[in-house]
């Protein structure tokens, strides 16, 4: 990472009609020659041109109904997303976040209908548990060096089993009129409360990563675990607590899909991992671990599920969606790695 | 001039003549004559940077001179690597180079597969790989895996790779530094055998005791200049010495005065990690820098890492303040006040993403985090603080730590542990890679914080700073302390001596010199 070699001083106005490379310059002069502050601005750029050509082509697109359920759509992705941004950046990976979700949504909903608890305990109950198997995973990865990827592998086909063999892939359905589940499906000042919770989240993650010991410790651990550790952090525990996080989250949206469903699904969020995925390196956070943010996170979920969402009301076949999709993802990340590596930034490999 | 060629008068089988070579900023060579003869050893001596690894790049081709010739067997090298292997040059470099995960003979036919009708001729690569490894008289199964051999067999078949391409000149970068001293002869048995059939041996190294057990004629470099080739017969240790180091240096006085140290911080005893330190006892003060010397592959490096809780020890406990750890972990020492900063600042020492801030913190977030949230204006305050102290050069210390250069960035590592305000530092080689000033600096740093009540440990692997920065040095060779030098009787000389395993400076059959070497107990021979 050296430093821009121009340093006139210059303001951040990016004239819409002004010549391509004299406009680009000075955003990055602007920004001060930081990675992600590039990918940031790029990603907004996207988001902004993505919205207004759907505004305009995709028929229901700018409507109240659509927009609500954007996000939700959006929510989904966005909770398990901010833990898996901290998870990455330590240079882990977790690949369990769907059937996480699903299993945590029909304890849920087992919990209410069948075992009869009142509702904030089988919430309370699904958290826990979610954060059990989270924690499993991080031990296996941090006690017996199970790769991350294998262990949550391995959870991600547990866990998927478990719940459709309980449920015998058929739905659980919960009482029509549960005050609280009927809460978390609702809006308030008509911003669905999945979005809400998804933006708490977002602020939650976003100051553990940078204000705290535990955010900077993860950052320590992605970027070199020997030289963390020989600094006296606690590597094992640092890794541990991530994925105890990660179970959490996905219990939390297992939560809020059951109450937006009226149901505990065995079969549902079905490929959720990747798309939490794509959503964070899509906003910047390196696989190699060491770099990323929330905020770049953040406009990844939202690229992402506009993504998903204009495919579906553009009318784009089906079975194509996925195609184009796929493309996108990889052109997004392969665009980043292209400027980060023009940028001189380090290419350990 | 240089002196004059070996009295080689046999044809030689490699020569460099009037070779010069010139990096940014150093004269590596500067008017090299070398010339080795066929079934000869030879030794290669002197201090980092005095021109044998330039040397050896361009005997193997990896390089060539800007002036001046390499030739080979009577005709001149023109070409790289390549051209000197098929010539007849093999080199063996101290790093390994072998798969782990595949047997010997694998690693020994990479790439020219034995084939028969079906595919590769798995029976004749073992029956080759065999017959190579007879011939060194090596008892190695060529079916065994290269991960299960100890470091000693692999570095026989580090070896058996080079001779399999018939080399007339085998060239060996400091082979046993890896080895515990009772493998050194399992080594030196092949260069022995090989040296009988005919091939020129150049044996960098200097290990007195191996030196003269197997080398002809010893080469001694300085300051890119070969200085003199010496019979091995005729040359007692001091006078190879002598020409390693030069007059300026050997008459440099002792700089430290004697000083009074406080109350014992640490104490290491018995210490026993497999396979080099064999119980090593000592004990640092409060106020005093502590400098471990020894030879490269003594085991100094680690000695830190198991001190700082890095790696497991066998047996042996470190003390703390009196607090004893068997099985410490980096946390533990953290807490009870003790701090490493690694050799390897890149693998283990800087998170490369980070701040120079942050670099520095991390080692006690509590400090900067009131509340367990960090405090940007603690982080500054602390880190400015700590920048100025140690003269860190950056302009803003919230850019990523790679951003600096290295003699910088080892000062952050070394701020680290300032910021926890550790009692003990354990630092090793701080000075390697980087510049003149910056090693001054460092050398002040470790003054300081001795000064201001710690105990420095000081690991390095040039004598000649050993005694510009230390109270009291400790030699270590064999796995053991073996010497022990206080201020101001700290000698380049002696410290040197010491480590090559020569007794005393003066060379006389003082206590300890060494046939075999001193580690006794350990060698399984009963000669």
């Amino acid at each position: 990472m050296t430093t821009t070699v121009e340093t006139t001083p210059g303001t951040a106005t990016s004239g819409p009609g002004s010549s391509r490379p004299g406009a680009f310059t000075r955003i990055r002069r602007a920004i001060g020659g930081n990675t992600t502050l590039v990918n940031i601005v790029g990603l907004l750029v996207a988001i902004v041109l993505l919205y207004a050509y759907l505004t305009f082509n995709a028929v229901g697109f700018f409507t109240a109904a659509n927009q609500s359920g954007l996000l939700r759509d959006a929510a989904l992705i966005g909770v398990a997303a901010t833990g898996m941004t901290l998870v990455i950046i330590a240079g882990e990976i977790d690949v369990s976040t769907g059937p996480a979700v699903a299993l945590s949504s029909v304890v849920a909903a087992s919990a209410i209908s069948q075992w009869g608890l009142p509702t904030w305990l089988a919430i309370v109950l699904t958290l826990a548990i979610g954060t059990a198997w989270g924690s499993l995973a991080g031990i296996l990865r941090a006690r017996f060096a199970v790769p991350s990827f294998i262990a949550t592998l391995g959870l991600w086909s547990v866990l998927r089993g478990l719940a459709q063999f309980v449920t015998n892939a058929l739905p659980v359905q919960i009482p029509d009129s549960d005050p609280i589940m009927d809460a978390l499906n609702g809006d308030v000042l008509g911003v669905p409360t999945p979005a809400i919770v998804m933006i708490v989240a977002f602020l939650v993650f976003g100051f553990i990563a940078r204000k705290t010991p535990f955010g900077r410790s993860v950052f320590a651990v992605g970027g070199n675990a020997p030289a963390a550790r020989l600094a006296g952090i606690g590597v094992r525990r640092v890794r541990v607590t991530l994925f105890a996080i990660m179970g959490f989250l996905g219990a939390v949206s297992g939560v809020l899909l059951t109450a937006r469903l009226g149901s505990g699904n065995s079969t549902a969020a079905n490929g959720l991992e990747f798309d939490v995925i794509a959503a964070v390196v899509v906003g910047g956070t390196a696989m190699t671990g060491g770099r990323g943010s929330l905020i770049g996170t953040f406009l990844g979920v939202i690229f992402i599920t506009l993504i998903g969402n204009g495919l579906v009301l553009l009318g784009v076949n089906s079975f194509l969606q996925n195609v184009v999709r796929g493309v996108i993802i990889v052109l997004a990340v392969l665009l980043n790695v292209t400027l980060s590596r023009r940028r001189g930034a380090r290419e350990d490999d | 001039m240089t002196t004059p060629p070996p009295p080689a008068t046999r044809t030689a089988i490699a020569e460099v003549r009037g070779a010069r070579k010139q990096y940014p900023g150093v004269l590596a060579l500067d008017d090299v004559d070398f010339a080795i003869a066929p079934g000869e050893v030879r030794a290669l001596l002197g201090q980092n940077g005095a021109g044998k690894s330039t040397l050896i790049r361009l005997l193997s081709g990896v390089e060539r001179p800007d002036s001046g010739s390499v030739v080979i067997d009577g005709a001149p090298l023109t070409g790289g690597v390549t051209e000197a292997g098929r010539r007849g040059v093999a080199t063996c470099y101290q790093e390994l180079s072998l798969i782990r995960d595949v047997t010997v003979a694998e690693n020994l036919s990479l790439g020219k597969w034995p084939t028969g009708a079906f595919g590769i001729d798995r029976r004749q690569m073992t029956r080759s790989a065999r017959a190579t490894l007879e011939r060194l008289g090596a008892d190695i199964d060529p079916d065994a895996v290269v991960g299960s051999l100890t470091l000693a067999q692999q570095q026989i078949v580090e070896i058996a790779r080079a001779v399999q391409e018939e080399p007339k000149l085998l060239i060996l970068d400091e082979p046993t530094s890896a080895l515990a001293t009772a493998e050194v002869d399992i080594v030196l048995g092949t260069v022995k055998r090989l040296s009988a059939e005919g091939v020129a041996v150049l044996y960098v190294s200097h290990r007195m005791d191996e030196i003269r057990q197997i080398a002809d004629t010893a080469t001694v470099m300085r300051n890119g200049r070969l200085i003199e080739t010496v019979s091995i017969a005729g040359a007692d240790t001091s006078r190879i010495i002598h020409l390693m180091l030069g007059e300026a240096l050997e008459a440099a006085p002792a700089v430290r005065a004697a000083r009074t140290t406080g109350e014992v911080l640490l104490r290491v005893e018995d210490l026993v990690v497999t396979p080099k330190l064999d119980g090593v006892t000592f004990e640092g003060r409060a106020g005093e820098v502590l400098g471990i010397a020894g030879l490269l592959g003594t085991g100094r490096t680690e000695l830190l890492r198991a001190i700082a809780g890095h790696d497991r020890f066998r047996s042996g406990t470190v003390s703390v303040r009196g607090s004893v750890e068997h099985r410490p972990t980096p946390q533990r020492m953290r807490q009870l006040g003790v701090g490493m900063t690694p050799e390897d600042r890149k693998g283990t020492g800087i998170v490369p993403g980070l701040g120079i801030d942050e670099n520095i913190v991390m080692s006690d977030w509590k400090r900067v985090s009131p509340g367990g949230v960090l405090a940007t204006g603690r982080i500054r305050a602390a880190t400015k603080a700590l920048g100025q102290r140690l003269a860190i050069k950056a302009d803003d210390l919230s850019r990523p730590i790679n951003t600096l250069s290295g003699g910088n960035q080892q000062k952050a590592v070394i701020a680290r542990w300032l910021h926890a305000d550790s009692d003990v530092l354990l630092l090793d080689e701080p000075t390697r890679g980087v510049d003149v000033q910056a090693k001054a600096q460092i050398y002040d740093i470790m003054r300081q914080v001795a000064d201001s009540g710690k105990l420095v440990v000081f690991v390095s692997s040039e004598a000649e700073e050993l005694p510009l920065a230390c109270d009291r040095v400790l030699v270590l060779r064999g796995g053991r302390i073996r010497e022990e030098f206080r201020a101001p009787a700290i000698t380049v000389p002696d410290v040197l001596a010491a480590s090559m395993g020569a007794g005393a400076e003066s060379g006389a059959a003082a206590e300890q010199t060494i046939p075999t070497d001193v580690d006794v107990h350990r060698v399984k021979d009963p000669s």
